[in-house]
């Protein structure tokens, strides 16, 4: 509304966010857990002057930067790259509010990056003693990456008093803290060892040293799973009602709630049972069909997050189409056309005869031939509903989930968006406005299917 | 169409610190963003042209800065933090609209930095001793040069469609449906894109030169005096070919494509000695080079080092204010209330500090280990 919609077909903008997102986390976490591991075994190897440990841990630090230095700190920045393309106004909201936690990150993400690079390209030439300090340099400044960049994700579910008060550490220290920490602590032991079991299996040939690898990794990964658990459970407590009811009505979150349970109840078997019973077990297949359930848990827990938050971006601060709650009242008695800064600008260049400068005139938009009404409503569907519903066909396609619906039926659902499912903002513009929405998707709802007794 | 009715309101929550900390910041990440993005914006491309048809001692160079490359790379990133981190919270209300515009391109420098990366993390195992630099890697690196310099091009466009007002009504209207933009387009139509971003290429040359001076004279401890020797001779040539660049595209873009009032204002009062310092603020370091043409020295090859960061400061600085002149007939980012977020502002100055302090005792160690003898793993 503030700023222009970006037109994505099929997809919607906001659903590259989430492919972002899930690339994302499978590496970040990764990049946390992994280099707690690798300051906690390059100290034991040292210790027990362990030199083929230490020839796996170079060769597994090679691998760790490769992963997570390039793709994971790309896709970091591509999460936020996209979100100011796909959610502007949320985006400037967050930006506004937490510009010093973000610096504060990168002054972590700095410590991570120059200790991971010395760390690797200069093993073999520090101090031991000094080595060590490099990984937990590391290691300290990723989980501190992770406690900041939390502090911000958490506050978009539940930015609790904030609202308020608009205090930055009310803001950071949201309800939703503290139980997304352990969980995202958790996630991290437990995918990073997953990531070493990966690993280890295809590139280790000596069954002793493989063996050492997958017991000592178990412990912190089995911690790991009790960690999302436990996060998992405060996550769920601390959710607002509306969160809470989203996941308990939507089908899609409550089969991938399921499987995230299930599958976290099964790698944490496979994970006593193989590694901490049997660190013989520890094959390239084995560790596979591991590193896939855990991908596949991280994947939709992400998802899930994402998806409870409807029909906030910021819960409670800016509605999932861009709009802010104290804007609703001005644009229900004056138009969203006209509280557009990019509609207006629109209806203005396009439709002079129903704009009294600056204002647009709601009564003259019904009087505007049929295509222009519906190319009007058209114009609304992309910037009120287009961040969640493609048009004809593609991501929860407007016109299917309204095949064979009457325009009555149409019109009572985009006046009253929020009565009909709690998920969806309210409508935010006149009846006028709704006449012409109604008019555009009742032109793209396809009749009802044929052949149905 | 007006394109000052294309902007939004400003934001609720107002400027989270005043505008000059948060222009400060962005003037200074950028600066310091430029040194790395400058060595794989052209350094790449010469690298490869140099491991191919080069003598011994510029496959040397090429080799060297080539394994260097994959951490400039990751300092670089980093760095472009900064600057785009405090664009968003001072000029969001013009940098969101442009790159929706050009959503696309936009989105695509992500992939295609993805790619670029790992090309150049595949070259460089080329590089290793036992390792053979095979076609496949060359492609890779060649590749990897190519989409730097794309992306340099990229950004370009997005950077100069903040403050091309003027093309947002008719970019909108004709790349959209219904009014949402496609966000297929790009800024070529906008005079000041091409002598920019051909202006960045000779500084970025010269960034390169200086780079190659001071990689000789301050990390190049076991290189070979000859190798010292061309890496200065080489500097030389390139610095005065990129100053010459930089100079004769700098003409263009100031004379050729600015409005008169952006000239007007930046060729009077304050602003005068600030655009000649930047117009000959390049002269310092070349000379600096060229005093290094027989022996280079590690203190001098500093000094360039620290002449060539204030070139690029200065460069910083005058782009800043010309944004801000540019942008002064459709909006006052200076003007916008600040709700002052003291205490995170503390907490991050403190981090800030110290952690250029671990960053230092780190780089200590290194260089420590620099002057020993290489242990084994």
């Amino acid at each position: 509304m503030h700023y222009p919609a970006w037109y994505v077909e099929f997809l919607t903008s906001p659903m590259l966010i989430a492919i972002i997102a899930i690339f994302h986390v499978l590496v970040s976490h990764y990049a946390v857990g992994g280099g707690l591991f690798l300051a906690v075994e390059t100290r034991y190897a040292y210790r027990t002057n362990n030199k083929e440990y230490l020839a796996y841990l170079k060769d597994h630090a090679w691998f760790f930067i490769l992963i997570t230095v390039v793709f994971g700190a790309i896709t970091g920045v591509g999460i936020w790259w996209t979100i100011g393309l796909a959610s502007p106004l949320a985006t400037e909201m967050l930006i506004h509010t937490f510009v010093f936690g973000w610096a504060m990150e990168y002054v972590f993400f700095v410590l991570e990056i120059v200790s991971a690079f010395i760390f690797f390209y200069y093993w073999g030439r520090l101090e031991p003693k000094i080595h060590q300090v490099m990984a937990w340099i590391y290691a300290f400044s990723a989980w501190m990456s992770l406690v900041l960049i939390t502090g911000i994700t958490a506050f978009m579910l539940n930015p609790g008093a904030w609202v308020e008060n608009r205090n930055f550490w009310v803001g950071f220290f949201n309800p939703q803290f503290i139980p997304q920490l352990i969980a995202r602590t958790g996630g991290a032991l437990l995918l990073s060892a997953l990531y070493v079991y990966l690993h280890a299996a295809f590139r280790i040939k000596e069954p002793k040293l493989r063996d050492l690898i997958a017991s000592r990794s178990t412990l912190p990964a089995l911690i790991g799973a009790v960690c999302i658990v436990i996060g998992g459970v405060g996550w769920y407590l601390f959710l607002p009602e509306s969160a809470k009811a989203a996941l308990a009505a939507a089908s899609a979150l409550n089969i991938m709630m399921v499987l995230i349970f299930a599958i976290t109840v099964g790698v944490f078997a496979l994970l006593y049972l193989g590694p901490y019973r049997n660190p013989g077990w520890m094959s390239p297949g084995f560790a596979l069909v591991l590193f896939v359930m855990g991908l596949t848990v991280f994947s939709a827990s992400e998802f899930v997050r994402e998806a409870v938050r409807k029909p906030y971006v910021i819960y409670n601060v800016v509605y999932s189409n861009q709009i802010l709650p104290e804007e609703l009242p001005t644009l229900r008695e004056k138009g969203y056309l006209e509280g557009g800064t990019w509609t207006s600008a629109w209806v203005r260049a396009r439709y002079p005869q129903v704009t009294n400068s600056p204002e647009i005139d709601e009564r003259k938009l019904l009087e505007l031939p049929e295509p222009a009404q519906r190319e009007l409503g058209h114009l609304l569907f992309q910037y009120h509903c287009s961040s969640c519903h493609a048009t004809r066909e593609g991501y929860s396609a407007v016109g299917q989930l309204l095949r064979g619906w009457t325009p009555e039926m149409i019109k009572n659902l985009v006046q009253n968006p929020e009565k009909f499912h709690f998920f969806m903002p309210p409508w935010a513009g006149t009846p006028e406005e709704a006449e012409l929405l109604t008019k555009y998707l009742t032109s793209i709802a396809p009749p009802r299917p044929g052949g149905m007794r | 169409m007006n394109p000052t009715e294309l902007i939004g309101p400003p934001s609720p929550l107002g400027y989270p610190a005043p505008y000059w900390f948060l222009v400060i910041f962005k003037v200074l990440g950028f600066t310091l963003h430029m040194v790395p993005m400058h060595l794989w914006f052209v350094g790449i491309l010469l690298a490869m042209g140099l491991a191919q048809w080069g003598g011994p001692q510029a496959q040397r160079w090429s080799a060297r800065l080539m394994r260097q490359m994959p951490v400039v790379i990751a300092l670089g990133i980093n760095f472009g933090i900064v600057p785009l981190l405090f664009t968003q919270v001072a000029y969001y209300r013009v940098f969101y609209p442009a790159t929706i515009l050009m959503a696309w391109p936009w989105f695509l420098i992500i992939v295609l930095l993805t790619l670029a990366y790992y090309g150049v993390y595949l070259y460089v195992t080329g590089l290793k001793d036992d390792a053979v630099l095979t076609p496949l890697k060359r492609a890779a690196g060649w590749s990897s040069a190519i989409l730097f310099v794309v992306m340099g091009f990229l950004f370009s466009n997005g950077f100069t469609l903040m403050t091309n007002l003027h093309e947002w009504p008719q970019i909108w209207q004709s790349t959209s449906v219904a009014g949402a933009p496609l966000g297929t387009t790009l800024n070529t139509s906008d005079p000041t894109l091409w002598p920019r971003w051909l202006m960045m290429i000779g500084l970025a040359l010269t960034t390169v030169a200086a780079y190659t001076v001071f990689d000789a004279g301050v990390f190049a401890i076991r290189e070979s005096p000859q190798y010292k020797s061309w890496a200065t001779s080489f500097a030389f040539k390139l610095y005065t070919v990129g100053m010459i660049w930089f100079a004769v595209m700098g003409s263009w873009y100031v004379f050729g494509s600015w409005s008169p009032d952006v000239r007007e204002q930046m060729f009077t009062g304050m602003s005068l000695p600030l655009t000649v310092l930047t117009a000959v603020g390049p002269g310092l370091p070349w000379l600096l080079i060229l005093a290094q043409r027989q022996q280079i020295t590690q203190t001098l090859a500093i000094l360039m080092a620290l002449a060539q960061f204030g070139v690029l400061g200065l460069n910083a600085i005058s782009r800043q204010i010309v944004q801000n002149i540019e942008l002064s007939k459709f909006l006052d980012v200076t003007a916008e209330p600040v709700n002052l977020q003291l205490s995170p502002l503390i907490v991050f100055l403190v981090l800030f500090v110290v952690g250029l302090g671990v960053v230092a005792w780190m780089l200590q160690k290194v260089l420590q280990a620099e002057r020993q003898p290489i242990r084994g793993s």
